[in-house]
Formats: C-alpha cells, structure tokens, sequence
C-alpha cells in the first residue's frame, strides 16, 4: 500500500465549537443546531464569513448551510458520509490541494422518527426523517446497527467475551462525562446499572448503545501555516484514513480480525510520525461498545480477545474509569455513548480541545498528541493522528 | 447475466415488488427474489471462476467475469453469529415478547459464504453458535420467506 504523506503536518484544525448535545426533542433543525456551532467556531478563530470558502457537513446540505450563514462565496464543498473523519480527511485535502484555505467542517444530530416515540409523533419530524412511510423489510437481516450486535454475540463465542467486558466500556465513558457539560448523559453507572439495563438486541443492551440526540459541532479546517495567526493553537493532521476491505457488508466480514479496522492501524503507523506509546489520549469510537474493544485490540494496546482484561488492568478504581498506564484516557468527553450520536465529532472536537489545553476540568495535563479511531468494522473504519507541535 | 430459467416470466417485475414489499430489490438481485417464489435459495455464482458470492452482484468480484447465474444452494450450514431482538421492525407474524431470533448462518458451500434469516420452530435456548442448521420455508405476507430449522446433528 502507498506511503505517500504529501499532506502531513500540512492542514490543521483552528478550532472546535459544540452546542452541546440532549437526549430530548429540541424545537430546532439540523440547519439551527450546525448554524449555531459554525457562528460559534468561526467567531471563536477570530475569521469572519468572508474567509470561509469551503463547507463540509454531515447535515444539512451544504447549500442550506451556506445560504443560513450567508457565507458570500464558496469554492468547494461537499456532503461526505459520516462518520466525521471523511469530513475532516475530504476538507483537509481540498485545502492541501488548494479547492479552498479556509474549510467550514460541521455535524448536526437530530433525533429522527425512527430514533425514539417521542420523535415518532413529532410531525416536523416525521417530515424530516425521509422514508419514514415506505414499506419495510423484515427484521431478518444484520445489516445496519444489528450487525454490531451480531458481532458482539461471536465475539463472546470466539474469545469468551463478557457482558462485563462490554460494561466497563459504558461504565467509563459515563463515568468521563459527568465531566463534559456537553454530554447528553452525565449520571455515572454501575456494572449493576448497566446489567439491569434494557436488553434491545441480545447480547447488547440500552447501555451498549449511543443514545438519540439533538446537537452539533463545527471546526475550522486550514492550512497549517494560517492557522498559526489565528486565536487558538493549531491542531495538525498528522493522518487520515478511510479504511475497508472487500467483505465489507455486515454479514459477509470475515473476522474481527479482518475488517476496516485493521486497514486503518497498519496505514496510520505507516504515515503517521507517532503511536500508541506517545499518545495523551485516546479516542475508539463507541457507537455500540464491542466497536471500542475490538479498536482497543486492532490498535494493539493488547492482545485479541484481552480489551476487557486489559480495562480491568487499567482501571483507575479511585475516579472509575480507565487510564491507560495511568496516563492516558479513554473517550474523556465520555464518548458517544454519552454524548449520543456524534458520528466521531465529538470525538474529533474534545481531541482539539485537548490538544489546545481548553478542555476544562477534563483537560488531560500538557496534551501533544492524541489518535482518534472511529467508526466501526463494515465500511466506516476511520483514523485521524492529530497533535500539536 | 445469466438468467434462470424456470417460471420467470410469469412474474413481472413490477408483481415481484410487491411480493416482497419493502425489500431492496434491485436489477441485480431481482433472480435472487424469484428463487424465493419457488421456494429456492438462490445465491450468486460465477459460471467461470465458480466462487460464490453475497449479496449479488453485477460481476464476479474474483474474476470480473460477467457471467454470474443465481444458483440454488443446499442451505445446510452452521450458525455463525445471531441476535435476539427484544425489539424490531412491525412484521406480520413476529411477536418480540418472545425475543425474535435472527441468525448468520455460514452456508456449506464455500468458507464466509453466509445468508441471514430467522430460527423458526426452535426456543431460544436452544438456537446456539456452531449448531447446525437446514433450510426451510415459511410464508410472510403470502409470500415464501427462507428461514433456518435447527437439526440437531451437531459436529
């Protein structure tokens, strides 16, 4: 595979604006919530509307987004798929490659009429969640959110994983949020707590899940070099990478062992100039949580089958959490299990936050370097190393 | 594309959509979606290269060969992954009080061919990774629908 690194070091995110995230029903579009976090994130650089002249989103479609800003011109823009590192990848290589300088990132969640009753009879809703009256198939099938839990259920077969291995992850993420205003979900859990909770799909549970939310985030994606005269430190792509193999349909993978996940590791080690070892703070992705203990193993933090052992080793029982090594966090904004359905950018948000030393009372002391593994195994293993120099 | 001959011409496409309302049917699986009419499994298979494939796809993914025919298979294979929904999609006949079983089954013909259906006639204690399984069919919405029956002559 291709060791070119042309842009390395090149692109940097300037800075990283939340509205926080609720697990209710706001009276707000997807174009309200990203409007408020891009206001807030351009204002926060120190640019103006006129200096932004790319726009990449999840939600609403970029035309929306430009004209609800008023951006006055744009030169390149695109509606990649989530999760959010397609954006931060897309964005930074239009900037490398000059389409734009100064690239608007953005994510808005909204709770849609699939998500939840609540949003079921909300009639604004309805009309926002497009198929909502189209027959269905049956539930015969593993693809989309299913296929996480069928993989759970061969992942307790191949190597005797637990439900309890699959706890400490909800158990620390929520543990983590308590910290993060931002977060959905701050009440910290027990194992109890979680083993109590809702069975949905066997073997997963409620807690095993990233909640429905309403919410956005925005980022200034530029040059390196720019990004040096603006407000907050620069953040640098140190990487990026959308990994996937060929079986990449839910149940035709071919192995915990053999999906996107692995295509990101090898890539990232290969073009990044940092691993594991110098890392401040670590970022799996936890959608559903066997996804953040087959990252924490693909990264090789610890052997196959071990990522629930390899918790307990390093639990910090005093906070209830992990830190790897004592060090190194996991998910300290509490992940999306706490903060609900990001799609990775509240992830890549809380890393830049990290990265800037504005992380609050979360924030991890003097924090370099930070890797962000999301997605999960099918067709949206992600990577993105960021650091600041 | 091969076509597979038996009684499709009797069923236009338009007859096949709404026999299985809400299924993604498409140009390329279409043939798949006719076998299950005769109550036939069909999967993909390339007439040069002779690997399997699933879902189907326009061309062989191992050798390009165009000439792909949906091809009746056993339906004897082992359980390869499952899930118990406490909670899913409305479908006739599905009652989720009793947690509805779904299964990944990895078929006899080839290594990491799989095809995905229900456990039917089988308590949920019983249905198990590893365990054998055969084909059989039962009707949704009037029309044949593929599911797995345990059979248990495990190995």
């Amino acid at each position: 595979m291709s060791v070119r690194r042309g842009m390395k070091d090149q692109v940097a995110i300037a800075g990283a604006s939340t509205t926080g995230f609720v697990a209710h029903n706001l009276e707000r579009t997807h174009a309200s919530l990203a409007a408020q976090a891009c206001i807030d994130v351009i204002r926060k650089c120190g640019l103006t509307a006129a200096d932004v002249d790319g726009l990449c989103g999840s939600w609403p479609n970029v035309e929306i987004l430009q004209s609800a800003l008023g951006l006055p011109a744009i030169t390149w823009s695109g509606n990649p798929v989530i999760p959010l590192v397609d954006h931060f990848a897309t964005a930074a290589a239009a900037v490398h490659a000059g389409l734009c300088e100064v690239a608007l990132v953005y994510h808005a969640a909204y709770r849609s009429a699939w998500n939840t009753s609540s949003s079921l009879k909300d009639p604004f809703r309805r009309i926002a969640t497009p198929g909502l009256t189209d027959p269905h198939p049956g539930p015969e099938t593993v693809a989309g959110a299913v296929g996480y839990t069928a993989w759970a259920s061969r992942y307790m077969y191949e190597y005797g994983m637990t439900s309890e291995d699959f706890g400490l992850v909800a158990i620390n993420g929520r543990t983590n949020a308590a910290r993060n205003p931002a977060a959905a979900k701050r009440d910290p859990i027990t194992m109890d707590d979680y083993l109590d909770s809702r069975m949905i799909r066997w073997p997963l549970r409620l807690l095993d899940m990233d909640v429905p939310v309403d919410g956005g985030d925005a980022f200034i994606i530029t040059t390196a070099e720019r990004a040096r005269d603006l407000a907050l430190p620069a953040v640098l792509i140190n990487a990026a990478v959308l990994g996937q193999v060929r079986h990449n349909e839910e149940d035709q993978t071919e192995s915990l062992r053999h999906h996107g996940q692995q295509v990101v590791i090898d890539t990232l080690k290969r073009k990044g100039d940092f691993w594991i070892d110098d890392i401040d703070v670590y970022f799996p992705y936890d959608g559903f949580t066997p996804i953040t203990l087959n990252w924490i193993e693909n990264a090789g933090w610890c052997k196959p089958g071990e990522a629930g052992d390899f918790l307990r080793e390093h639990w910090d029982a005093a906070s209830g959490r992990a830190l790897i090594n004592g060090r190194i966090p996991i998910n300290p904004h509490g992940g999306s299990l706490s903060e609900g359905a990001t799609q990775a950018s509240g992830h890549v948000r809380e890393a830049v936050h990290q990265l800037q030393g504005v992380a609050g009372d979360r924030q991890v002391p003097d924090a370099r370097r930070a890797l962000i593994t999301a997605g999960g195994f099918f067709f949206n293993a992600q990577g993105l190393m960021l650091h600041r120099t | 594309m091969a076509i597979v001959e038996n009684n499709d011409a009797e069923v236009s496409n338009d007859e096949l959509v709404q026999r299985f309302p809400g299924e993604p049917i498409t140009h390329d699986n279409a043939a798949h979606y006719r076998g299950r009419l005769r109550r036939q499994l069909l999967i993909n298979r390339c007439d040069d290269c002779k690997v399997w494939h699933a879902p189907p796809k326009p061309v062989c993914p191992d050798c390009w060969s165009s000439s792909v025919t949906a091809t009746p298979v056993s339906g004897d294979g082992t359980i390869f992954m499952m899930v118990l929904l406490h909670q899913g999609p409305p479908a006739p006949g599905v009652d989720y009080s009793t947690p509805y079983p779904v299964v990944t089954v990895e078929l006899d013909e080839q290594v990491g061919l799989r095809f995905t259906a229900t456990v039917a006639d089988a308590i949920n204690d019983q249905i198990e990774i590893g365990k054998r399984v055969r084909l059989d069919w039962r009707e949704r919405s009037g029309s044949p629908m593929p599911v797995f029956v345990l059979t248990g002559e495990d190995r």
